[in-house]
């Protein structure tokens, strides 16, 4: 298909379907994005992913990873046979001693798998049929802001593409509606534990810059500059972009140059635009069933509900890669009240999430992942009591649950030590994960590359197996 | 240095070349198993060099086309595939002798001779490098460019602003032969110059306002980027630019301004992030000044070599750290920049301000003299013994006493009235404190008391510190409460909060804040007229009535909070000396507590087990209340100066700059690139496969520099001609600007880019030279305006048969809209500013907290029209008008921008209010103008430089008349597309009309003429 019918086609398809196409532009100069050559590799299990980050390192100990036998260790020292010397971060690695901090949470089994869940996530328990939670997941960094960018983008330093960037990069656009990558920041509900987070996360690095991620904010401008000035009606802005295409178009009789061609086709997709996504943002038609579903919350534009409920919109639409991030996940002090308020604002709306999608039929090529850059510690941080502690971060073993896409249903996979500080059976890496949802989109890690500085990278670096336990 | 005669432009007899042909492909399918890397090479096989060539000559064509796929080259597993093309030269490669050479790029360039060139149309030895090429590929140069064009071309290149219509019509009547020269000579004078040049040299130097890491506060490297300005400015040549930036500090005697230089690799970012590992950051921080030097300086990818031996250069990993020990001596820590700049930094003073730090300082020594510790102790020794340690207070605090807490860990009543105290939530644990033994309580918590029945006096005296920010209960009781309002960020990373005190109805709260973690006696008494005073450290403090409150019923006197209530807590803190009195203290007796009482309570701290801390204040105590008068008045004085420093340090500006450590750290090659694997260790050298230093210097930065810009390097200047002819024309000769190494992209036209180099060498590195010949050339003159079937040809023109036309870089569009509609502050250099940017785009990444950077706040007034350079650059959310534009993130050094054509740029020029401002500032402009077609035509003259064709203006016209009607039958429309934007209505103008041309002017800065150099 040529650039040219491209374009037509998609202009007469109306004003909303062109609008919404003009963000998939925002990819590509010359029209929709297309996929690489030779992709994908083999036949995918997911066309979509949708990522949903808890910044800040959700406590594997408080949640999946149920340890009663901590009980009789609560407030003794952590047994340096455990320990081994581990590197620890700077926050505590001047406490004098480690005490051992049992969760202060009651657990349950869920689901035909028996997948421990603890009180905090109840609507987790509806969905333990469909996912897989892997409780050995490792990283090789031990703070926020390395752990963060090796997570996204396969490298604790600066400078890699992030997952997404790759994904568009090798799959393209699914659909000519929107933008392949799109990324969404959620607030935090706990009280201390706010983490920043960094445009980096879903930049291109040295991909061409179409590739970085494009930020959907809440709101009436969920694009920056979307809105025209006050006082500016459509008809006025039509008539300007009339005037400005007329006078662009007398240049490129002079200067034969295809870009002025191109600027005139991108300010006709923004003016469409316009009017397109403040639809897709706007939920007052949705019915109340879905509020009942994810939770009042989802009214609220910001909010993590609501950004799971504008997830699933946009994979409705056919997005191609939804990066979520949710902050306030550090619970270095008072675990048991911030935690609680975090899984509050966000379990009934994830678990709302993989219900709605397969009540759609969706789940089944939409991959769903859910998980922070690391885990947290199972000595406390600060001062233990009977009803409070913290946890400092703890990078050896954390949880992930993924969902959807060719991913087992009701599954869990690895094993931990009685500390869940060590892993025992069936270690999973960053890049393992990487390399996994890369399989399931089709692609296989090795071979999905990009020449800068005259190196081939690729986003496994040169790490990285599919967990083919996994694998439906 | 060895010198390698060029074969010039080795065709071989089938017409292709190594370079340009063979090398490319050998090198991205077959070097990553057969080129440099020792610890990959398979089967001894050696393709990068040649004697390996030689010896595997006859093998070659046999592997790549083998009929088992299995044992085809390359292998399956490298998901490299070579198509008939490719196989096709490199069989007639072979065929033809496997003619090999030394990559280009490793070889110093030597000076080519100058083509004849044919006919009038070339001015300079470019233009005949550049229709020898022509020639060849059968093509002619295009006509010059028309004399508006032309300046404006020359006027974006040279200082990134457009020329004014004033300048446009000054060129136009210049009949002189040297007119166009003249206005080059003019443009590399203007003091906008250096701006430009500086422009591009700020995404090199991955230069920022904030650390980049983590939690991104501010940092000023702002002297840093005015000096590179004043450089540029000052045609500083380019060997001396090279040497001040990476080793101004160790020049002999070396200035401020070296100093200010050497501040180019401390450019990268810093983390000091909490629980970052400093070791760690450390070899980052190195590792990217290794790397960005290699790119800004040499183009080489070195960062390859972190981990292993480079792929296809002739990089070894050793090779890498030995070139990082270079940079590894910096006095600097692995986790630092908590509060504006990390160490080593340098402070700017300005004259008078260094006249006084002299002072200061010198005044300083000498009091500190005069209260060391030496000189103190036998006197304040003395004191202690001679001080009774029984409690002796003022006979009259023992009257209207109700009850007294020493709150040493204990919530015991020490009056005699065995009142003791109890503790309902938290944990009461003993600490000492500056002050001597208080109780601490980590958690919220409630203490309840007993009912003190006051009548209308009463006082309440403790030691206090508030331990959390959060907002909390201090104390209750029947008709009072009193607590710690939120705290808030103060300067130097304080935080700090209010006290409120409600008695009775009334609400009154100190003026100003405490600072949290600070240890303050707080006095709160009512005397018998109703009023209620707050003494801090025994003065009344300022006070602010507030609405009345009502208060909740309290049975008995109470601290904290049994639970969280109306948004306050329990307490949290510690807690000394706690008494209740049913009088109003005199101020003399609260003085004694807060002064006099405080001493016992510290001695009562045996001298062994005395803290550090509370030695120290003991120290002043005594210098403050006892000691001999001379000591005394020396104390005072001391701590009077004190607080001017630091008044004057937090006025004088600070830059960060390199500075050796006495003795450098050791540097190791690290295994797989890991700060924790040290290997081999190593010391500083350059490159192997680069010449080396010379023998007789001292192996520092200083070495390296001078090596760089030594005249037979075979890199820096061809490196740097390249990117100055990338900026001018678009595209470098070599395309790839960042990489010369075998994986980059051949020159297109080499001979020229050596004949630049070696031209650039022999002027002493002088860059206006540098500038004026290319800008003088026929090349640049040429117009860009081209046939279909030309760009067809040569889309990315490559062959410069005319000039490139391309978008401005993101600070150039908006700066132009600026220009053109009279907004632009012309200011050079300074702090950054903050133009007008969406709300919440830094707020909804950032940490908030008390760090800096987390808020954005808006420029008022001339700060925001500075030019786009000066934009606060926060690196996790930088400017997002610019990023859409294609500006870098600057996290890492950028050498080449790329450049799209998305419709989110659209909507920033249609929708920014930066640009709905400029286009009303622009009709404003032209308002005098009573004609339409006039006014339409001065507009577009403006920002465009031309007069606009007939039908262009018919165009603008016809949209005034419409947009007119339409605001003239909507007055409210009218005022609100005026209200956008700081600047001041003209009131004079009708309302009506002003927005309809504003909306005519958008359309003209929408143009794509008017965001492109033509």
């Amino acid at each position: 298909m040529s650039i040219y019918e491209t374009r037509r086609q998609l202009i007469g398809k109306g004003a909303k379907a062109v609008g919404l196409a003009a963000l998939a532009n925002l990819l590509e100069r010359d029209g929709a994005a297309a996929a690489m050559a030779g992709l994908p590799h083999h036949a995918p299990t997911a066309k979509r992913v949708i990522w949903l980050h808890q910044s800040g390192g959700p406590s594997q100990l408080d949640l999946f990873d149920y340890k009663p036998q901590l009980k009789k260790h609560h407030g003794t020292e952590l047994p340096g046979s455990v320990r081994m010397g581990q590197r620890i971060t700077g926050m505590t690695s001047g406490q004098a001693s480690f005490p051992v901090a049992s969760s202060i949470f009651k657990f349950e089994q869920a689901g035909e798998a028996g997948i421990w869940m603890s009180e905090v996530i109840p609507h987790h328990k509806k969905i333990a049929d469909e996912i897989t939670v892997i409780k050995t997941v490792h990283t090789d960094a031990i703070n926020h802001d390395p752990a963060i960018t090796f997570i996204q983008s396969g490298s604790q330093q600066p400078g890699r593409p992030s997952m997404g960037a790759w994904v568009s990069y090798g799959l393209g656009s699914e659909t000519r509606e929107l933008p392949a990558y799109v990324v969404l920041l959620s607030q935090q509900a706990s009280v201390n534990a706010d983490q920043p987070l960094f445009s980096r996360l879903w930049g291109s690095g040295f991909l061409p810059s179409r590739y970085q991620g494009v930020r959907l904010r809440g709101g009436k401008e969920p694009v920056l500059y979307l809105a025209d000035p006050p006082g500016v009606s459509r008809t006025d802005r039509r008539e300007m972009l009339d005037a400005v295409g007329a006078l662009n178009k007398m240049r490129e009789e002079a200067y034969h140059d295809p870009e002025i061609d191109t600027r005139v086709q991108q300010y006709e997709m923004a003016y469409k635009m316009q009017a397109s996504v403040p639809e897709l943002t706007d939920f007052s038609k949705e019915p109340e069933s879905t509020f009942a579903l994810y939770g009042d919350d989802a009214r609220k534009a910001g909010t993590y509900a609501a950004n799971c409920l504008l997830a699933r919109r946009l994979v409705e639409r056919g997005v191609r890669f939804v990066q979520l991030y949710h902050k306030g996940w550090d619970q270095h002090g008072n675990l048991p009240r911030d935690l609680a308020l975090q899984c509050k604002a966000s379990d009934q709306a994830a678990a709302a999430l993989v219900l709605d999608l397969k009540q759609r039929g969706m789940l089944k090529d939409t991959l769903v992942v859910w998980g922070g850059e690391f885990g947290r510690t199972v000595y406390c941080q600060g001062r233990l009591t009977e009803t409070d502690y913290g946890r400092d971060h703890h990078p050896r073993n954390f949880a992930m649950w993924m969902a959807g896409g060719g991913i087992k249903q009701g599954f869990q996979l690895g094993e931990t030590d009685d500390f869940s500080y060590n892993i025992t059976a069936d270690p999973v890496h960053i890049h393992d994960i990487q390399a996994t949802l890369l399989h399931c989109l089709g692609i296989d890690h090795t071979r999905l590359t990009y020449k800068f500085q005259g190196r081939w990278f690729r986003l496994t670096d040169v790490h990285g197996d599919v967990v083919k336990k996994v694998l439906a | 240095m060895k010198i390698q005669l060029l074969i010039a432009a080795a065709a071989v007899a089938s017409g292709q070349d190594f370079v340009r042909d063979v090398r490319p492909i050998l090198s991205d399918n077959c070097f990553a198993c057969h080129g440099p890397d020792d610890s990959k090479r398979m089967a001894g096989v050696r393709l990068d060099t040649s004697d390996g060539v030689k010896t595997a000559a006859s093998k070659i064509v046999a592997k790549l086309t083998h009929a088992n796929p299995n044992l085809r080259m390359p292998p399956a597993s490298t998901g490299r595939v070579l198509n008939a093309a490719q196989i096709d030269v490199l069989k007639r490669w072979v065929e033809g002798g496997t003619v090999f050479r030394t990559h280009w790029a490793y070889e110093t360039p030597v000076r080519p001779a100058v083509p004849v060139a044919r006919g009038r149309w070339a001015r300079n030895a470019i233009d005949n490098f550049v229709l020898a090429r022509l020639e060849q590929e059968k093509l002619a140069p295009s006509a010059e460019a028309d004399r508006i064009t032309l300046l404006r071309r020359l006027s974006l290149d040279l200082t990134g602003l457009p020329p004014t219509v004033a300048e446009v019509d000054a060129f136009l009547r210049d009949k002189s032969s040297n007119a166009y020269e003249k206005q080059v000579d003019r443009l590399l004078a203007s003091p906008h110059y250096g701006e430009k040049v500086a422009l591009h040299w700020l995404d090199l130097a991955r230069y920022a306002d904030t650390h980049g890491f983590h939690i991104d506060s501010h940092r000023d490297m702002w002297p840093w980027r005015d000096w590179v300005i004043r450089a540029f400015n000052t045609n500083m040549p380019f060997d001396r630019f090279t040497i001040e930036q990476l080793a101004g500090d160790l020049l002999p005697n070396a200035t401020v301004e070296q100093k200010i230089a050497s501040g180019f690799n401390r450019n990268h970012m810093i983390n000091y992030e909490g629980g970052a590992i400093p070791e760690e950051y450390l070899v980052e921080y190195v590792a990217d000044r290794a790397e960005t030097t290699s790119t800004v300086w040499m183009a080489m990818t070195i960062g390859c070599a972190r981990c292993h031996d480079h792929k296809y250069d002739p990089i070894k990993q050793r090779d890498y750290y030995r070139l990082f020990a270079f940079f590894n001596g910096v006095k600097e820590k692995g986790l630092d920049g908590r509060d504006g700049n990390a160490d080593p930094l340098l402070k700017l003073h300005t004259p008078e301000q260094k006249r006084r730090d002299d002072f200061l300082s010198m005044r300083i020594k000498g009091l500190e003299a005069q209260v060391a510790d030496a000189k103190v102790k036998p006197e304040l020794e003395k004191f202690e013994q001679e001080t009774p340690r029984v409690y002796a207070g003022l006979p009259g605090l023992k009257q209207g006493l109700l009850a007294q807490y020493e709150m040493d860990g204990t919530v015991t009543d020490h009056s005699g009235g065995y009142r003791h105290a109890t503790v309902r939530r938290g944990e009461a644990a003993m600490v000492l404190t500056a002050n001597g033994k208080a109780t601490t309580f980590t958690t919220p918590s409630h203490l309840t008391f007993f009912d003190p029945k006051w009548g209308n006096e009463f006082t309440i005296t403790a030691w206090l510190i508030q331990g959390h920010h959060e907002p909390q209960t201090i104390y209750r009781a029947p008709g009072l409460e009193v607590w710690w309002d939120e705290s808030q960020p103060l300067p130097h990373l304080r935080r700090g909060a209010h006290v409120h005190v409600a008695i009775d109805g009334a609400h009154i709260r100190t003026r100003d804040r405490l600072v949290q973690n600070e240890q303050y006696h707080l006095a709160i008494s009512r005397t018998r007229d109703g009023g209620a005073t707050i003494r801090v450290n025994a003065a009344a403090v300022p006070v602010v009535r507030e609405d009345a409150v009502k208060l909740r019923p309290a049975p008995q006197f109470e601290i904290g909070e049994s639970a969280d209530t109306e948004g306050r807590n329990g307490f949290r803190g510690r807690i000394a000396d706690l008494r209740l009195y049913s009088r109003a203290l005199a101020v003399e007796d609260v003085s004694y507590l807060a002064v006099h009482h405080r001493l016992t309570r510290m001695l009562d701290v045996p001298a062994k087990t005395r803290p550090r801390e509370l030695t120290a204040r003991l120290k002043e105590y005594f210098l403050e209340n006892a000691a001999p008068l001379e000591m005394k008045a020396a104390w005072g004085e001391l701590k009077r100066l004190r607080l001017e420093k630091a008044a004057l340090d937090d006025e004088i500006a600070n830059t960060m700059i390199m500075s050796e450590l006495d003795k450098p750290r050791d540097t190791f090659i690290l295994t797989r690139g890991d700060y924790r694997n040290h290997g081999e260790k190593v010391t500083a050298a350059t490159p192997g496969a680069l010449p080396p230093l010379p023998s007789d210097v001292n192996v520092d930065r200083l070495a390296l520099a001078r090596w760089l810009v030594d005249a037979k390097h075979p890199l820096t200047a061809r490196v740097a001609v390249n990117r100055f002819w990338q900026n001018s024309f678009g595209l470098g000769l070599v395309k790839s600007s960042e990489n010369f190494g075998t994986q980059g992209e051949p020159p297109s036209h080499p001979e020229l880019l050596d004949w630049l180099s070696t031209e650039f060498v022999a002027s002493k590195w002088d860059v206006k030279a540098l500038h004026k010949t290319m800008v003088m050339s026929a090349t640049y003159r040429q117009t860009s305006k081209a046939s279909a079937a030309l760009i067809e040809r040569d889309p990315e023109n490559r062959l410069l048969a005319r000039m490139s036309r391309f978008r401005l870089q993101a600070e150039l569009v908006r700066d132009n809209a600026l220009a053109a509609s009279g907004l632009l502050n012309a200011k050079i250099g300074g702090r950054s500013t903050y133009p007008y940017q969406p709300a919440g785009i830094w707020e909804e990444i950032a940490r908030g907290e008390i760090f800096s950077a987390q808020v954005y706040k808006e420029s008022a007034g001339e700060d925001l029209y500075r030019r786009g350079m000066y934009w606060f650059w926060k690196r996790t959310a930088p400017p997002a008008s610019l990023t859409t534009f294609d500006a870098p993130d600057r996290e890492k050094c950028v050498a080449r921008r790329s450049v799209t054509n998305t419709p989110l740029q659209a909507l920033v020029l249609m929708n920014d209010p930066a640009y709905v401002e400029a286009a009303r500032a622009l009709a404003t402009q032209v308002m005098n103008e009573k004609d339409p077609a006039k006014r339409a035509a001065t507009a577009f003259r403006r920002v465009t430089g031309r007069i606009p064709e007939a039908r262009e203006t018919a165009v603008l016209t016809a949209l005034a008349a419409k947009q007119l009607r339409r605001y003239q039958s909507d007055p409210a429309g009218a005022k609100a597309l005026l209200a956008v934007g700081a600047l001041k209505l003209d009131s004079r103008i009708p309302a009506a009309e002003l927005a309809a041309w504003t909306n005519v002017a958008s359309v003209i800065l929408n143009m794509d003429e008017a965001v492109t150099k033509e």
